[in-house]
C-alpha cells in the first residue's frame, strides 16, 4: 500500500563532497599474489607504505585483471596479528608443545641450526627430514636437499594430488593439476570432476563463464552442488569413491557405440602397440620390442612388425599375432575392448553402485562423443609432426574436462583418473583446440625422464649431494628407493614396495614414522609451510601426541629429537617447534614463480613470475629463501660455494639471476642473456629483477600457433621445448593407455620379474591388485576394512572458495564470511534421521569421532556428509581470542582420518593412500551419525589455549577494527 | 523487526501525553464533570508534557549519531519522520501558550484557540508517528491505515484513563470520563482486535519467490554468507514465537483493555476510587507497552526473505 | 544517467570475490571507513556494502544452487531517501545514485527500515548510515585509466558475473544483454523501481544424439575391424 505520502523521489542537485583518491600520495606496484597456488598477477596500490588497494593485473596471463576474495584480502592478511615477529627457541626446561618460548637473535638461530645440520650432514645425511607444504619454490628446497644429501625431501603433493599428476604423467604426459588447463576459447563441453576450487582458482571461473556465454554444456560430477557445481548444467550426484567406475563406464559406452577417434588412438598412443600375451612367465603384459627395445605394433601394410615410434606405419589398432619368437602378442587396443566391453562396466550394471541412473551415464558418454565428433573444432594452423608429415590444419574435438580431488584423495584415485584419461584419448580430445591442453613445461616423456636418487652409498654419503633429485618417476622396480633387503631408505617409505609410484613423496606419513623410528629415527625435522600439527595432518589429535612423544629409551630425548618450523605466523604447528624462524610476507620479500617449479604457465604461454618487497619489513624477520641460500653457503653446499670455497651467491635474489640448472637455463626464463633479450635459455642477466619488475612482474613466452596445439608430437614445439630443457630430446610422446611400467611392479608382486621383488606377502598381494596395466576400480582400501552398515556415511571437505587452508581465519574480513563451519547433510535423510539444522551431532569414524552442528541441504548426495575445509581452529593460534568461534564451535574433520589403514592383525600398519602412489586418502573415510544429548554443545575434542609468542605484544586486538589506508582526508 | 526499548517507551509515553493533553483540552472546554481547576488542568498539561518531552528525548536514545539530530526538521515533504519532528516541535509552544493561558486566566477564546490548535497538532503527530511505520511497504504488518488509527486510538486511550485517574482523584463527578474512557477504550481494542485479523491473513505479499526472482521452483536458502549477526540480522532478524505472540496478545487484551474496562465498570459502580482508576491507568499503559513491544516483534521485514523467511 | 549493476546468476560462482574487493575498496574510500566488529573474537562482523546469499532452487536431485549477491539497486522510486528525515540520503540528479551524506545522517536506522534489499548498515562507531556508494569515487575519477573507471566489485569478478553501465541509454552494455537475456527486478511487487538487474540462470543446452547404439565392438574385434590408417 502506498502511504508514503510523498509523491515523488526527490533527485538531489546539492550533492555531498565525494573524497577522491590522493593519487599524489599513492605508488603502484606490481606483483603476485600468495594467496593460493593459483598465482595471480596483483597491481597493488601504497599510499604511505600502506595498502590502499590490492587488484587484479589485467595483463597477467592467470588471472587477465580479475582477482578472488583471498587476493584482495591480502591486506588484511599483511596486518594481521598472528605474523611472527622474531626467531624464537623452546624455553630450556619447559616441554614440547607446552608454547613456552624464548626470543633469540637470527645469529643465534643460525648458529644453532647450522651446527646441527652441519654435524648430521658430516655423518648421516638422512637424518635430516625437509618438509614443505604448498611453498611455491620447490626447485630451490628440493636443490637444497639434494645439496644437503638427504633423500628426505618433499613438498606437499603426497597428500594433496599426487594421483593426478602420477595418472597424468603416466599417461598423456601433462596432467590435471597445474600441468594442463582446459582450452575456454573453443570448448563446447566441459565435464569436472571432483573439483571445488582447485589450484587454478581464478582461470576456472573466467573460463567456465566463457563456456557458459558460448552454449557450451558444463557437467559436473560431484556428491555435493555448491560453488562451480551450482552453475553446471547437469550435476552428477555421484557416491564418492566411484568415479572410476563411471569413467570406465562411460569407456564402456563409446566402445561399445564406436565412438573413438581411430585416427588419433593410431597415431598418438600406443592403443596398437602389442603385448606379450604369456600369463604366469615372465615378460608378460610388457610390450614386444625390437632389439632396440621400441616396442612394436603390426602394420597392416607391410604386414610385419614395425616400430611403433616410427612414423611411416600403419598400424593394426585391433588383433592378436604371434611373435617371430613364438609369443602371443595382442594390441593395446584389443586388451581395452576385451576390458571395457566386459558386461561388468555397462551402465546398467554400474549404475546403483555409482549412485548414478544409467540413462544418464549413456547419455553423458554420447553427448561427448556427438560434441568431439559432429561439433569438431578445425583452425587453419599448419604445423608439423615429429615424423615430418605437414598438417594444414589442427583438429579439436571440444570436449574439455577438470580434475581433482575428489577424484585424487581416494586411494583408488590414480586408476580413477587414468579411466578419465581413457575418455580423452579415446575423443582424441588432449591439446587441441577445445580440450585439455597442455601447461609448459609439459608435455613431458612418459613419465618424464627423472629418477629419485636411490643409490644407497650416495644416500649414506657424508657431506655429499645426492646425484638425482630426491624425487622423481619410477619405471620398474630397480628405481625403488629401498635397500637391499627392500627397507625404505626414505622416512615417509615413498617409493618402497608399498608405494612404489609416490612421485611426490608422502608427507602425510613423515611424523607418523618418525615418532615409530620406523624405518628409522631421524634428527631434525624442518618443516616450513606446511601446518602438520593441524588441518594438513591426518589424525590431528594423535599427531599433536607424536610430536610430543618422548624416546622410551632415553627419557630425555623426543622421539623426533629437534623440530624445525618455518612459518610467516601463528599457526597450530609452529606451537611445536623448538625453533621457529619467522618468514616475511608475501609483500616483504623477493620469490620467484620458476618454470623449473610448479608452473604458472597457460596453454598459450609459457609463463613464471616474481615478487618483490613492496612494503617495509617492521619485524625481525627474515624470507626463509635468504635463510636456506646463507645455510647453504655455510654449510658449503657445491652449488653455493666457488671452487676456492667461498661463497658462490651474495643473497637469494643473486642466487636466482645467477645460478643455472644447465647453460642458460635457471630459475627465471624472461629476459635472460647479458642484454637481456633471450627468453627461455640464455647467459644469466645481472638485470633480470629489474626487468621483471619492469614488466609487471611476469615473463610470459607466447607459443606462435604452430606450437600450440599437439605439443606431444608437434616438431617447431619440441626443438623449443628441448632447447629450454622442458624435454631431453625431440621425440614424440606416445600416450599411454597401457602401461608398462605398472606392469614391471605387478610382475614384482607375481614373483616374475627379473630385478628385485618384494618379500612380503602384503606387498605382494598389493602389487598384484593394484598395478593392473589397465585401469580397474576397487574398493576405497579404507572402505575395505570398515562396515559399511555401521558408518552409513561417506564423510569429505571441501575448500570455501574465500579461505585458504588455514591460514585466512587470521584475516579479519574473511572470517567474517565464515567463523564457523557445520557438517552439511542431505536434507531429506537428515529428516528421516530426526536431525534439523543446527543440531549438535556427534560423528564417528573407526579412528575417533568429533561433536560438530549440522547444517541440512538439498546438493548433497544422500549418502554423504561434508564439511568446509579447516576452519576449525585451536584457541589461541592465528592472532585471535580464545573465544574465536572457529575454536569453539568450528571443527577438523581430520580427527576422523587415520593416517593408517585400520589395524589387520598380523600384518604391518599400512599407510592410508593410494597403493600406487602413496597419495592420501583423506575422503576414503566413512562416518556414523548421532544427535548429541541435549546440553552438549560447542565442538569437540578441544586443545590448550595456545601461548601467546614473546612479541605478539606489540599487537592490540581491539573491539573495533577500523581500518584506512587514506594518508590524509582526500579532496 | 527489532523490539528497541527506546522507541517503545517513546511512542507510548509520547502517545499518551498526546492523548492526554488532547482530552484535557475537550474536559477544559466542555468542562467536563463539572470541569478541573485551573491548577488542576495545568498539572494534567505538564505530566502530559512530561510524558511527551520524555518521550521525545528518549526517542534520540536511538540514534546512532545524536548531534546531527536537528538535521531531521528538514525532510518535511517527504518524511514522515521529519514531519513527526515538526509538528512535535509546532505543537510544543502552542501547548505551552495554551497551558500559560489556562494558568494566567487568558480570555477564553485565547485558551480555547490555542486549546483547539493543540488538540488538532497533538493528533497529527500521533497520526505522523503511525504513518512513520504504516508508510513502509517493506513491512507488510505495518504498511496499513490500521496503525495510524491504532496509535491515535492508543494514545487517547492511555490519555483518557489518565484523565480519568486525574478526574477520580479531583474529587470530580467521573461519569461522562468513565464514558469517554470506555468508547476510546473499545474503540482502540476493536481497532487492535481487527489489526490482529488482519495481519494473520498474508495476502499477497513478496515471498522467497519473488524476493529471488527464482519463481519456478521451492526455494530455500543454504546460506547467508556471514556466519555471525550483521545490522541486517540485528535490526530485521527478530523473530517471534507464534505461540508467544498468541500470549502476548492475550495479555494486550486482558491487561490494556479487559482489566481498564473492569475498573470503569467498578467506579461506575461508584467504587473502587483512586485505586481503582490508577489500576485502569497504569493497566491501559502496560498493555499500550505490551501493544507496542508486540508491534514491533511481529513485524517482518521483507529483508528476512533473503535470510531464510518463505514470506514476511 | 541511470547507473547500476547487472547480476548474471547464470554464473555467478559465489566466490565472495565482489565482497572483499567492495569492502577492500570502500574501507578507505570515500565513506570509509567501514568498522569491523569483534575481529579477532568470538563473532566477528562489520559493516559491508555487498553481500553474498546462496540459495537452493528445487528438491534432490533436481536440485539447482543459486548464488546470490545483492548491494544498493539504486533504485527509481528508492523509499530510503524520501524517509530519510535529514536529507542524508538522496538520490543524484545526474546519475540515479543513491548515497548517504556521512555529515548529514544522524544514524536513525530508518533508512535501512525503508529498503527491501539489505543494502544500507549502519556503522556503530561512526554512527551514520553507509552503502554502497556504486564506487562512486572510482568511476569519475579521471585519474583511473579509463578501463579502471568501473565498481571494484565489477573489476574483481572472476566469473564476470557483474557488469556496470548506464540504464537509460538503450545501447548500453547493460540494456542490450538484459533484453537479450530478459532481465529480471527483485520484488517488483514494491515498485521501488531498482536499476540493478539480475539475469536468470540460462537453459540447460540440448545436445542431440545421433549415433545410433551398435551392435557392439566386442563382434567386430573378432573381426578385426581394422581400418587403414597410417600415421
Ligand atoms: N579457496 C581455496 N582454493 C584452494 C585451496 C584452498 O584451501 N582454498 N587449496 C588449494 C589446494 S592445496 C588444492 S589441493 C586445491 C584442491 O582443489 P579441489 O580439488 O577443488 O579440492 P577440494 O576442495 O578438496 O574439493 C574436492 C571436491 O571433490 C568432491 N568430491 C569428494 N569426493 C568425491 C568423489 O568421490 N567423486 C567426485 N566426483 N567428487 C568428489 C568434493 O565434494 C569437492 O567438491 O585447491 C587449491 N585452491
Ligand atoms: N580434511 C582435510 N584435510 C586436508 C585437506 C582436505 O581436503 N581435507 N587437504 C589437504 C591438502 S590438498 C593440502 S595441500 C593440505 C594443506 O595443508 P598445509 O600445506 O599445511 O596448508 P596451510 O594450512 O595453508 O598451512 C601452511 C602453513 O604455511 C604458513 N604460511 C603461510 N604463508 C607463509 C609464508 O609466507 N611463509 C611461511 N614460511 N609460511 C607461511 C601458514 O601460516 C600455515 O601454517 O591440507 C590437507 N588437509
Ligand atoms: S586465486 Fe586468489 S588467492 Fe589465488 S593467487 Fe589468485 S587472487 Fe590470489
Ligand atoms: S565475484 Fe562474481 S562470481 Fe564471485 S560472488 Fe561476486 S558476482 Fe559472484
Ligand atoms: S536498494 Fe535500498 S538503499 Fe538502495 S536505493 Fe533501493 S531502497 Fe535505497
Ligand atoms: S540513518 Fe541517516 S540516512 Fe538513514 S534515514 Fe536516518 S538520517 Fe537518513
Ligand atoms: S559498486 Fe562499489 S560500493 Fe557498490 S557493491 Fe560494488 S564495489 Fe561495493
Ligand atoms: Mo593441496
Amino acid at each position: 500500500m502506498d502511504l508514503r505520502g510523498a509523491l515523488f523521489v526527490p533527485r538531489n542537485r546539492m550533492n555531498a563532497k565525494i573524497r577522491l583518491e590522493n593519487h599524489a600520495a599513492q605508488e603502484i606496484k606490481y606483483t603476485t599474489c600468495y594467496m593460493c597456488a593459483c598465482r595471480c598477477g596483483i597491481k597493488v596500490t601504497l599510499e604511505n607504505n600502506k595498502v590502499r588497494f590490492i587488484q587484479g593485473n589485467r595483463n597477467h596471463p592467470t588471472n587477465q585483471g580479475v582477482l578472488c576474495a583471498k587476493g584482495s584480502a591480502g591486506i588484511m592478511k599483511q596486518y594481521s596479528t598472528a605474523k611472527l615477529t622474531q626467531p624464537l627457541m623452546r624455553k630450556p626446561g619447559t616441554e614440547r608443545g607446552d608454547g613456552i618460548y624464548e626470543a633469540i637473535s637470527w645469529e643465534q638461530a643460525l648458529d644453532v641450526l647450522g651446527n646441527r645440520l652441519e654435524d648430521i650432514r658430516a655423518t648421516d645425511p638422512s637424518k635430516l627430514a625437509f618438509f614443505t607444504g604448498r611453498d611455491q619454490m620447490q626447485a630451490l628446497t628440493g636443490l637444497w636437499a639434494q645439496q644437503f644429501g638427504t633423500p628426505n625431501w618433499a613438498a606437499h603433493g603426497g597428500f594433496c594430488s599426487v594421483n593426478m599428476a602420477a595418472a597424468g604423467l603416466y599417461t598423456i604426459g601433462f596432467s590435471f593439476w597445474e600441468f594442463g588447463a582446459p582450452d575456454w576459447d573453443y570448448a563446447k563441453y566441459f565435464i569436472m570432476w571432483g573439483v571445488a576450487e582447485d589450484h587454478s582458482s581464478n582461470p576456472i571461473k573466467i573460463g567456465l563463464e566463457k563456456l557458459k556465454r558460448k552454449g557450451g554444456k558444463f557437467v559436473t560430477v560431484n556428491p555435493v552442488r555448491t560453488g562451480y557445481s551450482a552453475i553446471a548444467d547437469e550435476w552428477l550426484p555421484i557416491k564418492p569413491g566411484m568415479d572410476g567406475l563411471l569413467a570406465m563406464s562411460m569407456v564402456h559406452v563409446l566402445l561399445k557405440h564406436e565412438q573413438f577417434d581411430y585416427e588419433f588412438l593410431v597415431r598418438y598412443t600406443n592403443a596398437p602397440w602389442l603385448v606379450v600375451q604369456t600369463p604366469g612367465q615372465k615378460g608378460d603384459g610388457l610390450f614386444l620390442r625390437n632389439e632396440n627395445d621400441q616396442p612394436l605394433i603390426w602394420d597392416l601394410e607391410k604386414e610385419a612388425f614395425r616400430d611403433g615410434l616410427a612414423g611411416d606405419i600403419a598400424p593394426a589398432l585391433f588383433g592378436e599375432y604371434v611373435a617371430p619368437d613364438g609369443r602371443r602378442v595382442k594390441t593395446v587396443m584389443s586388451l581395452l575392448a576385451e576390458r571395457y566391453l566386459d558386461s561388468r562396466y555397462a551402465p546398467e550394471n554400474v549404475a546403483l553402485e555409482v549412485g548414478l541412473p544409467a540413462g544418464t551415464i549413456e547419455r553423458i558418454a554420447l553427448e561427448m562423443a556427438q560434441v568431439a565428433f559432429r561439433e569438431t573444432v578445425e583452425l587453419p594452423i599448419e604445423w608439423t609432426d615429429v615424423w615430418g608429415k605437414k598438417h594444414d590444419k589442427v583438429i579439436g574435438r571440444p570436449v574439455a574436462m577438470y580434475a581433482m580431488r575428489g577424484i585424487s584423495a581416494h586411494s583408488n584415485g590414480f586408476h580413477a583418473c587414468r579411466a578419465v584419461h581413457f575418455i580423452q584419448m579415446l575423443l582424441g580430445a588432449l591439446d587441441a583446440p577445445g580440450n585439455f591442453r597442455a601447461r609448459a613445461p609439459y608435455p613431458k616423456p612418459i613419465p618424464p625422464h627423472q629418477l629419485p636418487e636411490n643409490s644407497i652409498d650416495v644416500i649414506n654419503a657424508p657431506n655429499t649431494p645426492l646425484s638425482r633429485p630426491p624425487l622423481g618417476f619410477p619405471t620398474r622396480p630397480e628405481d625403488l628407493v629401498i635397500d637391499e633387503f627392500g627397507n625404505p631408505l626414505r622416512i615417509d617409505k615413498a617409493y618402497s614396495w608399498e608405494v612404489p609410484v609416490a612421485s611426490h613423496g608422502l608427507m602425510h606419513m613423515v611424523i607418523t614414522n618418525a615418532a615409530n623410528h620406523d624405518p628409522y629415527a631421524i634428527d631434525t625435522l624442518i618443516l616450513f609451510m606446511a601446518n602438520m600439527a593441524w588441518n594438513s595432518s591426518m589424525n590431528t589429535s594423535a599427531v599433536q601426541d607424536m610430536l610430543r612423544a618422548k624416546d622410551p629409551d632415553d627419557l630425555g630425548e623426543y622421539r623426533i629429537p629437534f623440530l624445525v618450523v618455518i612459518d610467516a605466523f601463528h599457526s597450530e604447528m609452529t606451537n611445536f617447534a623448538d625453533l621457529i624462524l619467522p618468514d616475511t610476507t608475501y609483500l616483504e620479500r623477493h620469490d620467484c614463480i620458476s618454470l623449473l617449479d610448479r608452473p604458472i604457465s597457460e596453454p598459450d604461454a609459457a609463463a613464471d613470475a616474481i615478487r618483490y618487497p613492496l612494503v617495509e619489513i617492521d619485524r625481525n624477520v627474515r624470507p626463509w629463501q635468504e635463510v636456506m641460500v646463507e645455510l647453504a653457503s655455510r654449510l658449503k653446499f657445491p652449488a653455493f660455494t666457488n671452487p676456492d670455497g667461498s661463497r658462490k651467491f651474495k643473497d637469494y635474489p643473486d642466487f636466482i639471476v645467477n645460478y643455472e640448472r644447465s647453460p642458460g637455463i635457471g630459475f627465471l626464463s624472461g629476459w635472460r642473456g647479458k642484454d637481456g633479450t633471450k627468453s627461455l635459455k640464455g647467459e644469466p642477466n645481472p638485470k633480470q629483477w629489474e626487468k621483471y619488475i619492469e614488466n609487471q612482474s611476469f615473463h610470459a613466452h607466447h607459443w606462435p600457433d604452430s606450437q600450440k596445439y599437439m605439443r606431444y608430437v608437434n616438431q617447431e614445439y619440441l626443438e623449443v621445448a628441448a632447447d629450454a630443457g622442458f624435454v631431453g630430446k625431440v621425440e614424440p610422446i606416445i600416450m599411454q593407455f597401457y602401461s608398462e611400467p605398472l606392469q614391471k611392479f605387478r610382475l614384482a608382486g607375481q614373483g616374475l620379474y627379473d630385478g628385485p621383488q618384494p618379500t612380503n606377502q602384503v606387498d605382494r598381494e598389493r602389487l598384484v591388485k593394484y598395478f593392473d596395466p589397465l585401469p580397474l576400480w576397487y574398493e576405497p582400501l579404507e572402505q575395505q576394512r570398515v562396515d559399511a552398515k555401521e558408518y552409513p556415511f561417506f564423510a569429505l571437505t571441501q575448500r570455501p572458495m574465500f579461505m585458504y587452508h588455514s591460514w585466512d581465519s587470521q584475516n579479519v574480513w574473511l572470517r567474517q564470511l565464515m567463523a564457523q563451519n557445520y557438517m552439511y547433510m542431505n536434507a531429506r535423510k537428515a529428516a528421516e534421521m530426526g536431525i534439523k539444522d543446527f543440531d549438535w551431532i556427534w560423528v564417528e569414524s573407526h579412528n575417533g569421532k568429533i561433536r560438530c552442528q549440522v547444517k541440512t541441504m538439498e546438493g548433497t548426495q544422500e549418502d554423504t556428509v561434508w564439511t568446509w575445509n579447516a576452519i576449525g581452529k585451536q584457541k589461541g593460534a592465528w592472532g585471535l581470542k580464545e573465544n574465536a568461534s572457529e575454536a569453539t564451535k568450528g571443527f577438523l574433520l581430520n580427527h576422523l582420518i587415520s593416517e593408517l589403514l585400520p589395524e589387520i592383525p598380523g600384518e604391518r600398519r599400512i599407510t592410508n593412500s593410494d597403493p600406487v602412489t602413496g597419495q592420501a586418502a583423506w575422503f576414503d573415510v566413512r562416518v556414523k551419525i548421532r544427535k548429541a544429548e541435549p546440553g552438549e554443545s560447542g565442538s569437540w575434542p578441544q586443545f590448550d589455549v595456545l601461548k601467546p609468542y614473546p612479541g605478539d605484544e606489540r599487537y592490540e586486538r581491539p573491539e573495533v577494527l577500523r581500518y584506512d589506508a587514506r594518508s590524509h582526508e582526500k579532496n | 523487526m527489532h523490539p528497541a526499548l527506546s522507541v517503545i517507551f517513546f511512542t507510548v509515553a509520547s502517545g499518551a501525553g498526546f492523548g492526554l493533553i488532547s482530552l484535557l483540552f475537550v474536559t477544559d472546554f466542555f468542562k467536563l464533570g463539572g470541569g478541573f481547576s485551573r491548577e488542576q488542568l495545568a498539572v494534567g498539561g505538564v505530566i502530559a508534557m512530561g510524558l511527551i518531552v520524555f518521550g521525545l528525548l528518549s526517542s534520540t536514545f536511538h540514534l546512532a549519531n545524536p548531534k546531527n539530530a536537528w538535521r531531521a526538521l528538514t525532510r518535511f515533504r517527504t518524511s514522515w519522520l521529519s514531519r513527526e519532528g515538526v509538528f512535535a516541535i509546532g505543537f510544543m509552544p502552542l501547548a505551552l501558550i495554551y497551558l500559560a493561558s489556562i494558568l494566567f486566566d487568558a480570555p477564553l477564546w485565547l485558551r480555547e484557540a490555542f486549546g483547539l490548535l493543540t488538540a488538532v497538532l497533538a493528533w497529527i503527530t500521533v497520526f505522523s508517528t503511525g504513518m512513520i511505520y504504516a508508510c513502509l511497504k517493506t513491512i507488510r504488518q505495518w504498511n496499513t491505515p490500521l496503525v495510524p488509527a491504532n496509535y491515535l486510538a492508543l494514545g487517547y486511550a492511555s490519555g483518557s484513563l489518565l484523565l480519568l485517574l486525574g478526574a477520580v482523584y479531583a474529587g470530580l463527578d467521573t461519569t461522562p470520563f468513565i464514558a469517554m474512557s470506555a468508547l476510546i477504550v473499545a474503540i482502540a481494542a476493536v481497532l487492535k482486535a481487527i489489526y490482529y485479523f488482519w495481519i494473520r491473513s498474508p495476502g499477497l505479499t513478496p515471498t522467497i519467490n519473488t524476493a529471488t526472482g527464482l519463481t519456478r521452483a521451492r526455494i530455500k536458502l543454504l546460506d547467508t554468507g556471514h556466519t555471525h549477526g550483521t545490522f541486517l540480522t540485528q535490526e530485521f532478524g527478530f523473530q517471534l514465537a507464534r505461540r508467544k505472540a498468541g500470549v502476548l496478545k492475550v495479555v494486550v487484551f486482558a491487561v490494556g483493555f479487559g482489566v481498564p474496562g473492569l475498573m470503569l465498570l467498578w467506579l461506575f459502580d461508584q467504587q473502587g476510587g483512586v485505586a481503582a482508576a490508577a489500576v485502569a491507568a497504569a493497566a491501559g499503559i502496560i498493555g499500550a507497552a505490551v501493544e507496542r513491544w508486540l508491534f514491533f516483534a511481529e513485524a517482518r521485514h521483507v529483508v528476512n526473505l533473503y535470510h531464510g523467511a518463505q514470506r514476511c | 544517467m541511470r547507473l547500476g549493476l547487472v547480476i548474471d546468476l547464470d554464473v555467478c560462482v559465489g566466490c565472495h570475490a565482489c565482497a572483499i574487493a567492495c569492502k577492500e575498496w570502500n574501507a578507505s574510500g570515500t565513506t570509509g571507513p567501514l568498522s569491523d566488529y569483534e575481529p579477532y573474537g568470538a563473532e566477528p562482523s562489520g559493516v559491508w556494502f555487498n553481500r553474498i546469499r546462496h540459495f537452493e532452487m528445487d528438491e534432490y536431485p533436481y536440485n539447482k544452487t543459486i548464488n546470490f549477491p545483492m548491494s544498493c539497486m539504486h533504485c527509481e522510486d528508492a523509499d530510503c531517501v524520501t524517509v530519510c528525515p535529514t536529507g542524508a540520503s538522496y538520490k543524484r540528479a545526474e546519475d540515479g545514485i543513491v548515497l548517504v551524506d556521512q555529515d548529514k545522517c544522524m544514524g536513525c536506522n530508518y533508512c535501512s527500515w525503508a529498503c527491501p534489499y539489505g543494502a544500507r548498515e549502519l556503522d556503530r562507531s561512526s554512527g551514520t548510515m553507509k552503502k554502497c556508494t556504486l564506487c562512486i569515487d572510482r568511476i569519475y575519477d579521471e585519474a583511473l585509466p579509463v578501463e579502471e573507471r568501473q565498481p571494484s566489485c565489477v573489476l574483481t569478478c572472476p566469473a564476470h558475473a557483474r557488469m556496470f553501465g548506464d540504464f537509460d541509454d538503450p545501447d548500453s552494455a547493460v540494456s542490450r544483454t538484459v533484453r537479450e537475456r530478459g532481465g529480471f527486478l527483485l520484488m517488483p511487487e514494491l515498485n521501488y523501481n531498482p536499476t540493478n538487474t539480475y539475469l536468470p540462470p540460462r537453459r540447460k543446452p540440448v545436445i542431440e544424439i545421433d549415433t545410433k547404439p551398435k551392435g557392439g565392438l566386442k563382434e567386430s574385434i573378432k573381426q578385426f575391424a581394422n581400418k587403414l590408417v597410417r600415421r
